[in-house]
């Protein structure tokens, strides 16, 4: 797994609960490691272990801290990682999220050993678009619903993330409406 | 205003070269492409190229850009700075089917988003092909990455700091030394007690320059070890020091490793024990001053033993035999030997006779605690018949039993036939406990003596039994100490010298076991000694090894003739067989003349003392019987006899006794007596 995840899940803990809880956390998950580097890459085992000791120390369920770290990976650490870059890749929401597949093919260009997931949109509407997310990662879809909530606040457009299709439940991938404007307000 | 000569339209044209323009033969714009237009404001269709932009060049200023220059460098990478912003395009000439048009095709030179974003440049305005976005978001996860390294960089710095500040102040020397024995880290404690500073050591080597001569061995040692791997190894080492002090440090070492695993130090932590080695060796003096005191005092305590042990035995000795006299003289008042008494006078002898057997088993006891407690009591260890010792210990209370109508009984567990033990100890215990018995219980009680013999424990028990007074708890606790009688009034009451149980419970510890009681204010006690058992007497003298050396050293040192006593009288046999025993004979007793015969034959003593009125068979026929065994002629035997009657001497020579010695007898003169027929002299 790409070290930014696993930086952003310790940011994502010692802002909002404590460097304790971090360093309870690394313990509980039996991690040595000093501090992640970004680029880096690490056993996904790490990052699901982490994930786990996160949910007893701080009493949360897994989808609850899973969408957690999705917004907090797009509002804090991928804006701070990729800062201007990330804005570049859209003017607006829509821009962005249909953007999002090439973004990632392109991280996946560069860092070949990261398998970083693949994103595809399709039922472009003006207010509404529909996100594939295929990974061989199980159990992340909450993160995906985190991070679409993520950039819904990113650009400050009301959104409302729905997933439609569940890989869990036998689809091949999941899948999520994500619709803004008029389509809310009906 | 047309397209180039491609057969792409101009749209898809600027959806592959976003970036593009293209101008006539007078550098003139004569096309660009839409989002060039967008972020370039400077660029207008028809307007000459040098207007919107200058040709940039390293180590040059920026030229005014001309045809012939760019005809002459078309195969080189053109950069052009925008003259209304910070826009440069890198660009390459193109001319393709019409000669007077030139296309240049290019894209933005960003070096990272931030510029991007001045440039109001969104991802998507660069072509999918454009590798400038890979670029960026190189640049940008680098530059990332970068950061973090910096970040850990500085958390491992900030870590690094700490852990020499910790080493620094840590109040215990750390230094560390590398595979060639050089001091490569030396800390303030280090600096402290050596006087010697990091600067000083570093780069010098460890055992050399700052361990003491007497110490460098064990600390090459140490280093080699931990360098090879081994963890926390420990040794005391003496350090120089500036000033020439003495510095005694205890050195915990291990090994370090490299980021790789590889061992390339030795870490030393150590404690200064220099004062607590001070401390140990005052100690340690002191504990031998106080050692060689104590030695001298327990020299000086066993030579006040031995004084006390010389003198109780000299003093016992001499009581005993003056001792003798009167109970013999008494004994033969009381037989009429020196003619008839009043009942007064009878009762007057008695009383003698009575206070003297108590006075004389006074002095007995006396005699063996001293030797107990001087640890010269050696025992004769052999196996005999437990039905024997036990009869034989009860016959000697019988007569104060049925004078009590006391109901005396004997229960022998057959799993036990034989005990391996000195005999004459363990009556001695047996008889004292039966005495007690005896003493303490009421007219018409009972007094049993019972034996268990413990198979698995390997130990068999004595107990003896009564239906006494009892012994309250409190009381059971020094029931053991000397001279103890545990009522006053009870010594009024009952006679006793309260030593009894004092050596009952030696001789039992003496012989490797135990005592116990258990009792109950008027119903009774139970007193059990519990001693060593072997199942045979074959694996007692294979197994016991230590008791057969002690035999055979008992044999080397009890080595004086054999005598055996024969006689009815207990108290006889005591007297006699204890004052022969203390000059250095040895005895064996017989009770009547049928034992003594027996006795003779099988244990062939050096002479016999042989009493004349005995049961079963008297004392003549036992000497007949004996001197009609021609080995046995060499043998003396002494008769003697209380009844001093005229005739007896003739009597018992003509039976075949070499001498006749009359009661009560002078012991002095009995034992030069029978030196005299054994043609030995005193022991030196």
């Amino acid at each position: 797994m790409h070290g930014m995840i696993n930086k952003s899940i310790e940011d994502l803990v010692t802002i909002n609960f404590g460097a304790d809880k971090w360093e309870a956390i690394k313990a509980k998950a039996g991690i040595k490691v000093e501090a992640f580097v970004s680029n880096e890459s690490y056993p996904d085992e790490m990052t699901y272990g982490l994930v786990g000791a996160a949910t007893e120390v701080l009493g949360l369920s897994v989808s609850q801290v899973l969408f957690a770290f999705g917004e907090f990976w797009v509002l804090h650490t991928a804006n701070k990682g990729y800062g201007d870059l990330l804005k570049s890749a859209g003017r607006t929401m829509p821009e962005f999220l249909d953007y999002l597949p090439l973004f990632h093919t392109r991280v996946a260009l560069i860092f070949p050993n990261l398998k970083p997931p693949r994103f595809e949109c399709s039922d472009r509407h003006p207010d509404r678009i529909t996100m594939h997310y295929f990974s061989p990662r199980p159990g992340l879809s909450a993160v995906v619903s985190g991070m679409l909530s993520g950039v819904a606040k990113l650009y400050e457009t009301p959104a409302e993330i729905t997933q439609t299709q569940f890989k869990d439940k036998g689809a091949d991938h999941d899948e999520f409406l994500v619709c803004w404007g008029d389509s809310i307000k009906k | 205003m047309t397209g180039p000569q491609t057969k792409l339209d101009r749209e898809q044209f600027a959806e592959l070269f976003p970036f593009h323009f293209v101008v006539d033969r007078e550098m003139r714009i004569i096309d660009a492409g839409d989002v060039l237009l967008r972020i370039c404001p400077g660029i207008t269709i028809g307007s000459p190229l040098a207007n919107a932009f200058s040709l940039f060049l390293l180590a040059s200023p920026t030229l005014h850009i001309d045809r012939e220059y760019l005809i002459k460098h078309k195969s080189t990478l053109f950069v052009f700075k925008s003259s209304s912003s910070d826009l440069m395009l890198r660009l390459q000439l193109v001319i393709l089917g019409d000669p007077e048009r030139y296309i240049f095709l290019g894209s933005p030179w960003v070096r990272n988003p931030t510029e991007l974003k001045a440039l109001h440049l969104v991802l998507k305005d660069f072509a999918l092909h454009d590798s400038t976005v890979d670029l960026l978001q190189l640049v940008q996860t680098t530059s990332t990455s970068l950061h973090d390294a910096k970040q850990l960089a500085l958390r491992l710095e900030l870590n690094r700091n700490e852990l020499k500040e910790l080493v620094d102040t840590a109040n215990a020397p750390i230094l560390t030394v590398d595979l060639l024995g050089k001091v490569r880290d030396w800390n303030q404690t280090t600096e402290r007690l050596t006087g010697f500073s990091k600067a000083d050591a570093v780069g010098k080597q460890f055992v050399e320059d700052f361990v003491n001569e007497e110490s460098q061995q064990g600390v090459r040692k140490l280093l080699d070890g931990s360098l090879e791997g081994v963890k926390n190894a420990r040794l005391e080492v003496m350090l120089n020091t500036r000033d020439d002090r003495k510095l005694l440090v205890i050195f915990s070492a291990s090994p370090r490793h490299d980021a790789l695993g590889k061992v390339t130090a030795a870490i030393l932590v150590g404690h200064d024990i220099t004062e607590l080695d001070e401390y140990r060796t005052t100690l340690e003096n002191r504990v031998a001053d106080r050692t060689s005191e104590l030695s001298l005092a327990n020299a000086e305590l066993s030579r006040v033993m031995r004084s006390k042990d010389d003198f109780l035995s000299a003093m016992s000795h001499e009581l005993r035999t003056p001792l003798n006299a009167i109970l013999g003289l008494s004994e033969s008042l009381c037989e009429g030997v020196y003619g008839g008494l009043t009942d007064r006078q009878s009762k007057s002898i008695n009383t003698i006779a009575e206070s003297g057997h108590h006075l004389l088993s006074l002095i007995n006891d006396l005699l063996d605690i001293a030797k107990i407690g001087a640890g010269k009591m050696e025992l004769e260890q052999s196996t005999d018949s437990v039905e024997d010792v036990c009869q034989s210990s009860m016959r000697f209370v019988a007569e104060l039993a049925s004078k009590k109508k006391l109901r005396m009984s004997l229960v022998i567990d057959p799993n036990g036939p034989v005990v391996h033990a000195d005999q004459r100890r363990l009556k001695q215990i047996l008889v004292n406990l039966l005495s007690n018995a005896v003493k303490f219980t009421f007219e018409g009680g009972s007094v049993t003596l019972e034996t268990k013999c413990h198979l698995e424990r390997n130990v068999m028990e004595f107990s003896v039994v009564d239906s006494g007074i009892g012994i309250a708890p409190q009381d059971l606790e020094r029931l053991f100490s000397p001279f103890t009688q545990l009522d006053s009034k009870l010594s009024r009451q009952y006679a006793g010298t309260g030593l009894g149980l004092s050596l009952v419970l030696r001789l039992a510890e003496l012989q490797g076991g135990t005592v116990s009681v258990k009792s109950e204010v008027g119903v009774g006690s139970r007193f059990t000694v519990a001693l060593p058992w072997k199942s045979s007497t074959s694996d007692i003298a294979t197994n016991d090894h230590a008791q057969d050396q002690h035999a055979t050293e008992f044999s080397a040192h009890e080595s004086g003739p054999l005598i055996l006593i024969a006689d009815d009288n207990e108290s006889n046999l005591l007297t006699v067989g204890d004052y022969l025993r203390a000059h250095d004979f040895r005895v064996i007793e017989a009770r009547n003349g049928l034992e003594a015969v027996k006795t003779v034959r099988t244990r062939k003593p050096s002479l016999v003392l042989m009493d004349v009125q005995m049961p079963i068979m008297d004392g003549i026929d036992a000497i007949e019987n004996l001197r009609g065994d021609m080995s046995l002629a060499a043998m003396p035997i002494l008769a003697l006899t209380s009844r001093a009657m005229v005739g007896d001497r003739e009597r018992c020579i003509q039976a075949g006794a070499n001498d006749y010695l009359s009661k009560p007898v002078n012991l002095k003169q009995l034992v030069q007596t029978i030196r005299n027929h054994l043609n030995v002299g005193p022991p030196k």
